[in-house]
């Protein structure tokens, strides 16, 4: 596929992954910067793209490994650096904090509960709910087999009813 | 119960809810122009005439490379000159490698002559200045001779070489006058020689000693040599 045929069928694709990148980096500039990276990635790689398969998966998957490449060893360099205790000591399901510091401003109790999920198990929801990708597409995408996608969105939306009773409770 | 069954109505309500509710975001405008910039495909970017330049560039250099061997080398243009500037390679690779072949004087003498085509009837040995380190048969500007190194207490290897001078015409406007001598004092490469005649022979003397301090010492050595050497072509 040509450069020039390749970027415009990609381009197709920005505003779910700037929606996805909005809920993984909780923050626009850097949402800017790892889509445009992800896309700067993608052309670079695009040889390695076999036309004919879901170049939607493909991008996502990006976005996706460039997110925890990135931004996790950045977090995991901070709680090290603040408390010298190694982020990868806490449990791999562990909610995301309700202090979020510069993040943007949640306007649902949905969103909210969203934000307060596991990146695991608020890809997968994006994933499949809000993007609508079929399990296997899903499964391509977080690099896991379809059965441990259908358990995480199962546990995934176990954990969101009950951020979400929380919240109407208060 | 598996995780299919356990994907019940209240899941597929929440998920609608989830596709429905949650607010989307759309990228700025401003990103789309950053990724396209960004992204361009690399080949609009560059000129078309740069990419057959830097063939055409690469094969060139390409050929040059495999033709060094044969080019032509700059050569001083003097006869002079060019013999200076062999046997101050010579000197160097001694300098650099040592001699090919080390022998003592007198023992190598009868085998120095043969091989070199010169003959020694008297040389200089060496003394409390200056040392004898070897001597060898040469083959400069296509003609056989011989060197014999020395090293003196500082260290200076000094190289004396003998080639036949058939028309060798010692540079009038280089000489120098040393007692009774008078040989041509040439510069080449950062090395010295003094060069001078003995009836059919060239003589040279090489080494690094350029400074004004060093040549007064030079001029010494030239002496012992000189005084002590006489070479002969042997047929």
């Amino acid at each position: 596929m040509a450069d020039a045929d390749f970027q415009r069928d990609a381009l197709q694709h920005l505003n779910a992954l700037y929606n996805f990148a909005m809920y993984l980096t909780r923050n626009p500039p850097e949402a800017d910067d790892l889509v445009q990276e992800t896309y700067l990635r993608a052309l670079r790689f695009s040889h390695r793209f076999q036309p004919g398969t879901h170049l939607r998966a493909w991008l996502f998957q990006i976005l996706r490994n460039t997110f925890l490449t990135f931004y996790r060893l950045r977090e995991r360099e901070a709680a090290i650096a603040e408390d010298g205790v190694p982020d990868w000591d806490t449990p791999m399901f562990h909610d995301t904090p309700l202090d979020e510091g510069v993040a943007m401003e949640a306007h649902t109790d949905l969103e909210r509960a969203m934000r307060r999920l596991p990146e695991e198990f608020r890809t997968v929801l994006l994933l499949a709910e809000v993007e609508g990708m079929p399990l296997e597409e899903v499964a391509r995408v977080m690099a896991c087999p379809v059965g441990t996608v259908k358990s995480r969105i199962f546990r995934a939306k176990e954990r969101l009813r009950g951020l979400l009773k929380d919240y109407e409770k208060k | 119960m598996t995780p299919d069954d356990q994907i019940s109505d209240s899941d597929q309500q929440l998920g609608r809810r989830l596709a429905a509710e949650l607010p989307r975001y759309t990228a700025p405008a401003s990103l789309r122009i950053a990724i396209v910039q960004a992204t361009e495909p690399t080949a609009s970017r560059r000129p078309a005439w740069l990419s057959p330049l830097l063939a055409a560039a690469a094969t060139a250099m390409v050929l040059a490379l495999f033709m060094l061997p044969v080019l032509p080398r700059l050569q001083p243009a003097d006869p002079v000159d060019q013999i200076v500037r062999a046997v101050v390679n010579e000197h160097s690779r001694a300098l650099m490698w040592g001699s090919r072949q080390s022998q003592v004087i007198p023992a190598a003498l009868p085998w120095l002559q043969e091989q070199s085509g010169i003959g020694l009837s008297s040389a200089f040995a060496g003394d409390d200045r200056l040392s004898f380190v070897s001597a060898e048969p040469v083959y400069l500007l296509r003609q056989r001779g011989l060197a014999v190194h020395y090293r003196d207490s500082d260290g200076h290897l000094v190289t004396y070489i003998a080639l036949p001078a058939a028309d060798l015409k010692v540079p009038d406007r280089a000489r120098v006058q040393i007692e009774r001598f008078r040989p041509a004092l040439v510069k080449d490469s950062g090395f010295v020689a003094w060069v001078w005649r003995q009836r059919d022979v060239a003589c040279f003397l090489v080494s690094d000693m350029v400074s004004a301090d060093d040549l007064e010492r030079f001029k010494d050595y030239f002496v012992r040599v000189r005084t002590a050497t006489e070479p002969a072509l042997a047929y």
